[in-house]
């Protein structure tokens, strides 16, 4: 959970191959300063959610005190709640978990769209196809917090309910895109090529062409992971998301009430840290994607 | 012209489903090839060659594409009928394929020698190292210039015609016994045609094998061919030893295609012949002759029946003509 950068992953991607494409994406992302200052910001909140991980800070996010609705001091550095609960300490372990929803569900969505998009674009017009576009269908027609309710009660008691919900929906979108890209993959003539040499479809599809695929896999990945931390955030205000921790959602959700009373520490801090990670996280995502964008870097 | 035949097609024919119907691309094709020997498949765009081409490795694309009968016989052994678990060992072991365009037939995201070790392990069962130096040497042995430096580069590091050098060596590390080699000059400059062409060549003496040359270039069939097919909307309309058809052609559309060739003449011309009228469509072909329309030659007999090879007695081979060009003495036409 706790590796920090996900840029640190491509680097060394399986790929290794298109090396001039990393390396060329690599220089491009790295003369993009707005992009660059992103990075840094998102690696900030991935040093603070691995050290809340780690056991280094924010641990007595939980921990009572009888100072309820203090004010910001050299102790409470944002304040504590209505039940005397460090502001910063939840602020900062927030941040874990965050992170945690983001990298299952990022990993988990890039695969499954990843697989089920490759077969469904190696087997364009087949039955396998026909199965996987159907699927995307029903998944993308359901309203998306009323599916999460759904999970929700049916996996009623797992902490896991939220993420199950959030790959069977984010999954789709890199499905279509890794079909689509597969589609166009398949007419070239490196994958006639392969399979004139006599290496079987699966390995073709496995060996071939996913690697291909791996630029729109991170960029949609990045885009998941934003994704997955703005709606954990909401499912958790909803109280259908974290439960037995702590959450921007859930510090958002104790504000409600307390903003009618003059307290805006829970509701301000919460929202600072949310809208710094998923406003860097954006702005990387950007510079990622138009750093890998082939059309510019080829 | 001796022993018996190394590849052997018999009355193949390839349909394709479309939106328009059922299409039938290749149409009753017969041939033999024999070891070491060069074939050329000449026609025009669409008239069939490269699907027959794919379909002595089985690789038209299915769906749509469907063998609908015929054999291919590599060695007595009918490859129509074969699981495509076998016919995958047969694919660049015993029949290799190169194709027409070197820019896009390299994965994009592997080294040179990555790409050419997978066929080596795959065949011969080498270890990755091995394997490597068996791809460095085979791109010796195809004339790439610094073969140890150039395993270790992407395709987009190479030129056209150092990729087709690349191809080649890949299609032949297995030592096939039959080279299909579909257009593969046509994307490279003339001087690097020439260049490729020359090293197909004398790679075929090294490895003793037979190659089938797909092309529309009547120049290097004339250069490198012993023997050619003329495809004409999905059918073989003649098939002769190189010499006798450019010498005498007797399929009138051979004839028009030779003389609608441009080249350096004595005399001037006004314009370069053509041959008048369109390529039938193939979801809605004549009966009879397919060249009918478009023919000098035509007689009546040409509507209602179709010619098949040795339709009429010519020269060294065989035409599918009622009335040919440079018909042999005798014989008199109805």
């Amino acid at each position: 959970m706790s590796s920090a950068s996900p840029v640190a992953d491509v680097a060394t991607a399986p790929t290794e191959g298109r090396r001039s494409l990393w390396s060329k994406a690599l220089y491009k992302f790295t003369r993009d300063r707005l992009g660059m200052g992103a990075l840094a910001v998102v690696l900030l909140y991935g040093v603070i959610a691995a050290g809340a991980a780690a056991g280094l800070w924010g641990q007595d996010w939980a921990a009572l005190s009888d100072a309820t609705w203090a004010a910001a001091s050299a102790d409470h550095w944002f304040g504590t709640n209505r039940i005397g609960q460090d502001i910063f300490a939840r602020a900062l372990y927030s941040t874990r978990t965050a992170f945690e929803v983001g990298f299952v569900v990022a990993i988990a969505s890039t695969i499954v769209g990843a697989l089920l998009g490759a077969a469904a674009g190696f087997f364009s017009g087949s039955w396998i196809d026909e199965i996987v576009l159907w699927l995307m269908g029903v998944l993308d027609s359901i309203p998306f917090y009323l599916f999460v309710a759904a999970i929700a009660y049916a996996m009623k008691g797992s902490p896991f309910g939220m993420h199950v919900a959030m790959v069977a929906t984010f999954w789709t979108i890199t499905g279509r895109l890794v079909r689509g890209e597969v589609i166009k993959l398949k007419g070239q003539e490196f994958v006639e090529a392969a399979r004139a040499i006599g290496v079987p479809r699966l390995v073709i599809i496995g060996r071939h062409i996913l690697p291909n695929t791996f630029h729109i896999l991170l960029v949609q990945a990045t885009i998941v992971f934003v994704a997955a931390i703005k709606s954990e955030v909401i499912l958790s205000f909803l109280g259908l998301g974290v439960k037995d921790s702590v959450s921007w959602g859930l510090m958002i959700a104790e504000a409600a009430n307390e903003v009618q009373n003059g307290h805006f520490n829970n509701f301000i801090w919460a929202s600072v840290f949310l809208f710094g990670l998923v406003m860097a996280f954006n702005l990387f995502s950007d510079a990622l994607q138009d750093a890998l964008d082939p059309r510019q870097v080829a | 012209m001796s022993g018996e035949p190394l590849l052997s097609v018999d009355n193949l024919s390839i349909e394709f489903s479309t939106e328009r119907g059922v299409v039938r691309a290749v149409d009753n094709v017969s041939f033999d090839v024999r070891a070491g020997e060069t074939l050329g498949i000449v026609g025009e765009s669409g008239c069939g060659k490269t699907v027959t081409g794919l379909s002595l490795l089985r690789l038209i694309p299915s769906p749509p594409g469907r063998i609908v009968s015929g054999s291919i016989r590599l060695r007595g052994k009918d490859l129509v009928a074969l699981p495509e678990r076998d016919m995958r060992a047969i694919r660049g072991r015993d029949i290799s394929m190169i194709f027409q365009e070197p820019m896009t037939a390299l994965n994009p995201v592997f080294t040179v020698g990555n790409q050419m070790a997978e066929v080596l392990r795959r065949h011969k069962g080498l270890s990755r190292r091995q394997a490597l130096a068996g791809a460095i040497d085979m791109l010796h042995r195809v004339g790439l210039p610094d073969p140890a430096r150039r395993v270790k580069e992407y395709p987009h590091q190479l030129s056209g015609g150092m990729r087709q050098r690349v191809m080649i060596g890949m299609a032949l590390s297995c030592g096939p016994q039959i080279l299909v080699a579909d257009e593969p000059t046509t994307a490279l400059d003339v001087t690097t045609q020439a260049q490729v062409m020359e090293q197909i060549v004398a790679l075929q003496k090294e490895f003793d094998m037979a190659v089938i040359l797909i092309t529309h270039d009547l120049g290097v069939v004339a250069e490198s061919c012993q023997r050619a097919l003329v495809m004409y909307c999905g059918r073989v309309v003649e098939d002769a030893p190189v010499k006798s058809l450019f010498a005498t052609p007797h399929h009138p559309y051979t004839s028009g295609l030779l003389r609608s060739v441009a080249r350096i003449r004595p005399d001037r011309v006004a314009s370069l012949p053509v041959i008048p009228g369109m390529v039938p469509d193939l979801a809605n072909l004549p009966d009879g002759c397919r060249f009918r329309e478009r023919c000098d030659n035509a007689v009546a007999r040409c509507a209602g029946e179709t010619p098949v090879l040795d339709a009429a007695p010519v020269g060294e081979g065989v035409v599918a003509c009622f009335n040919p060009d440079n018909a042999a003495s005798g014989e008199p036409l109805s």
